[in-house]
């Protein structure tokens, strides 16, 4: 299949060169800055979108879905006993070719060890560059997790784990595992400026960087010698707009082709639009109010049930997703296998809660918090305006809750930190796997840490024994059966108040051809052309 | 306007000079702008005042069946919700009719805290001079460099969001007008005669601050003080526009208009009626400092 579509794309390509002499820039309106330049360390899709273009990964998912396709493995081997990974490296990858540097040789095993040892080892020169917090490599236990990773020869690694990990590869596809060329990362540390890797970046991916100005544009340009053959488009432009209406207006205007994140209150007009398309996809995501259950009074279930029935989840989704979300009643969202359909939502029963939150020793209510995030995210459109509903809600069974908010970035390390109460948050999943929202979100490993994405700091004995088995064991309807039982137990401990899952929605102008969503939730341009 | 003006000074001379208040509404009166400004700000205090009774609705809790619906005049209006409701299934009219509460609050608390320590510091730095003048003074220049909405985000950075401390914030922001204004008029008065025969007589540095002078440094400030209200009002609701001031739910405009914005095409009355009741407040307040001012200036007497 990648063999054809190989020839697709240098046929179109060849074909373009013939006809079209201008170039074609496309236009992607972008909701912020990405952080840098070194998706390692970052953990907000704005960051990975940004990084997206520049760089390769050992392995890709597919465009438009979450199959596992060669990347810069072109094949790969997996021992018996699911623990020693080899991977057999392509040829003739070139690095970008920019200002920035200019690199001497082509992509191989040194720069998958550098990708590797740069966030596990903190001996690494590279280790503390930029930022010594890898948070996606130590959320996902990789610091454990690997036992060694070896260059067998120029174009071969071998990648030895401790236990057999089923969704091991597909975490390699991570936007976090961007590979980097070591001998641009060893000139500069000779240089003196090691930072300039994550800033001034080099990469194997079909754009490279031309021009990065903070909160207004990152300028991208075709790479000729990309390895799946050029780009259809020829320029590739970021404009960074946060205000949900005005990307909106760019795109109605031509300033923009595609744009993220729409305003659900201007949907209609946008399907009205007839330049516009608007495309749609079931998310990959859940967006959920956390009980901190490590603080009383949340420690105590009573309670947390209490609140989940107060809180009425149809005004949300009626007020603020529209129509562009569907009520959540478990973790991982109902298009990933092993959903589990059977679980029982809590209903929503004011006069319940009262009685149980006064079983619970609150018969005269009580005052907590309520943490909203300050921005837009794919899974929650607007969290202060739902916070407002929750309170509305909650003071009728004679809860007092105070809604606090924070700049985004300092919003979401005290979550971590486990200094609310209730906080609302929620996830994209990135490899597709049920693993990757309920261990990642709900496991213990994630509860201790300070960076962690846990924050309802839950941490279950019996649920944490059933989702670390699951892990271990590669065959699916056997993982399917354990996660079920999992979401059963979640359902009963209610460690959230799940509040929806939102659909993807991407208005896209006509004139784009083949733009595919990502179940991630990522926005890849490459195969993506523009017709006059 | 004009034609009122005209019979009044005839029936002025044959009583004597007229009590004080009916010379100032004489000249108050003149001014068409302050007596509708007046007006204005007199119903926005029975409106505040009467909030709990005259609001059909509560300002905060919401209706799951009525959200964003059109005021009555428009299709799919109801009288139930003369204005409308908000996102989120909130009566307007009762926003704005509390709202209106919590604006006047704001006004006139920022500004009785921003004048009683505004004066103390002008008649102080005016009666001891020297030092501790110089001080005062030059702390008060400081403040009056930094653009006041700056500074006022600044201090509500380090207090923490909230009603309480954006009114803080925003008298802060306001004090350097008073001390300035008192200072000068303080020092003017006290080299009048007044105050030396006063002096002569054995009068203490307290009875003279405050009994002989500051009565008669008054004016001014009751003039900058009605003015300084729309400037506490609007610098409250910026603050709550950016989300330092009132924390949800209370129903603040400024605060209102900022959690509408992304309705401005979609739903325009959520977006245009808090903006429309701070610029009336704001208009009211000025217009009748505006007159008070003309009222209470001895040179602008005729």
């Amino acid at each position: 299949m990648s063999r054809s579509f190989l020839l697709a794309t240098i046929c179109a390509s060849a074909l373009v060169a013939a006809s079209a002499a201008s170039a074609k820039t496309l236009v992607f309106c972008s909701e912020g800055s990405p952080e840098n330049f070194y998706p390692g360390v970052n953990t907000t899709g704005t960051s990975f979108d940004g990084n997206e273009p520049i760089y390769n990964r050992i392995v890709e998912f597919e465009r438009g879905g979450t199959k596992v396709v060669p990347g810069l493995a072109e094949k790969w081997s997996i021992s018996e006993d699911g623990t020693v990974y080899t991977f057999n490296l392509r040829r003739g990858v070139k690095w970008h070719n920019t200002r920035a540097f200019k690199p001497t040789r082509d992509f191989n095993a040194d720069d998958i060890m550098f990708m590797i040892e740069r966030q596990w080892k903190d001996s690494h020169p590279y280790f503390r560059v930029t930022s010594a917090n890898h948070s996606y490599f130590s959320d996902m236990g990789f610091p454990k997790l690997l036992k060694s990773v070896e260059k067998v020869d120029d174009y071969t690694v071998r990648i030895t784990i401790n236990r057999p990990e089923a969704p091991f590869l597909a975490n390699l596809a991570m936007p976090f595992a961007a590979v980097q060329s070591k001998e641009y990362a060893d000139a500069m540390l000779k240089a003196g400026t090691p930072e300039k890797i994550d800033q001034d970046p080099i990469g194997t991916g079909p754009f490279s960087l031309v021009q990065y100005q903070k909160d207004a544009v990152i300028r991208y340009k075709a790479w000729p010698q990309y390895w799946g053959g050029k780009a259809k488009i020829d320029d590739l432009v970021y404009s960074i707009t946060p205000d949900n209406s005005v990307r909106w207006a760019k795109l109605q205007r031509g300033e923009c082709h595609v744009m993220p994140y729409p305003n659900p209150a201007d949907l209609e007009a946008i399907a009205k639009d007839p330049n516009v398309t608007i495309l749609e996809q079931p998310g990959l995501n859940i967006g959920y109010l956390a009980f901190q259950t490590q603080k009383k009074p949340f420690d105590d279930v009573r309670v947390r049930k209490a609140m989940s029935m107060a809180i009425n989840k149809k005004a949300i989704i009626d007020a603020v997703y529209l129509t562009t979300g569907v009520a959540a009643k478990n973790p991982i969202p109902p298009s990933m296998w092993s959903y589990n359909d059977k679980v029982k939502d809590d209903p929503y029963d004011p006069q319940a809660a009262k009685k149980l939150l006064a079983e619970a020793g609150f018969p005269n209510g009580m005052e907590t918090d309520l943490w909203a995030m300050p921005v837009q995210r794919p899974y929650n459109p607007n969290a202060r305006r739902i916070a407002e509903l929750m309170q509305a809600d909650l003071a009728k069974i004679g809860v007092k809750a105070e809604i606090k908010s924070y700049e985004w970035g300092e919003y979401r390390k005290r979550v971590q930190e486990g200094q609310h109460q209730m906080a609302m948050l929620g996830w994209t999943g990135d490899n597709g796997d049920p693993d990757n929202f309920l261990y990642t979100l709900l496991g213990c490993a994630s509860a201790q840490s300070n960076s962690g994405s846990n924050i309802a700091k839950f941490c279950y004995k019996p649920y944490e024994d059933i989702v670390l088995k699951a892990k271990t064991i590669s065959d699916q309807a056997e993982r399917t059966k354990l996660y079920e039982q999992a979401q059963v137990i979640f359902k009963e401990q209610a460690p959230w108040f799940t509040i929806a899952h939102a659909v993807q929605l991407k208005p896209v102008r006509k004139s784009v051809v083949d733009f595919k969503l990502s179940p991630f939730g990522r926005h890849n341009f490459y195969g993506v052309d523009i017709k006059e | 306007m004009t034609a009122e003006t005209i019979p009044t000074p005839v029936a002025a001379p044959n009583t004597g000079p007229p009590h004080p208040l009916a010379e100032f509404w004489l000249y108050f009166r003149a001014n068409a702008g302050a007596v509708v400004g007046l007006f204005v700000i007199v119903g926005l205090v029975v409106v505040a005042l009467l909030a709990d009774v005259i609001s059909p609705h509560s300002p905060i809790i919401t209706n799951n069946t009525v959200f964003l619906k059109p005021p009555f005049w428009q299709a799919g209006g109801t009288l139930a919700y003369p204005l409308g409701t908000d996102a989120i299934g909130r009566d307007i009219l009762s926003r704005l009719i509390h709202g209106a509460r919590l604006s006047l609050l704001i006004g006139i608390a920022v500004v009785v805290l921003a004048v009683f320590a505004g004066t103390v510091l002008g008649l102080v730095a005016g009666f001891f001079r020297g030092m501790i003048e110089i001080v005062i003074m030059r702390l008060m220049d400081i403040t009056l460099t930094l653009p006041s909405l700056l500074l006022a985000i600044v201090i509500v950075a380090i207090l923490g969001p909230g009603l309480m401390n954006a009114m803080l914030a925003v008298s802060v922001v306001l004090l350097p007008h008073y001390v300035r204004i008192a200072r000068a008029a303080v020092i003017s008065e006290v080299a009048k005669d007044y105050v030396t025969a006063a002096r002569v007589i054995g009068a203490g540095r307290m009875r003279l601050m405050f009994k002989e002078v500051l009565p008669n440094c008054v004016a001014p400030l009751i003039v900058q003080a009605t003015l300084g209200i729309s400037t506490a009002i609007l610098d409250a609701a910026a603050l709550g526009f950016l989300g330092l001031g009132a924390q949800p739910p209370t129903p603040e405009w400024g605060t209102m208009l900022a959690d509408a914005r992304e309705f401005v095409v979609r739903a325009w009355w959520v977006v245009t009626l808090p903006g429309v009741a701070i610029l009336v407040t704001v208009l009211a307040f000025n217009l009748f400092g505006d007159g008070l001012r003309d009222a209470l200036d001895p040179k602008l007497k005729r």
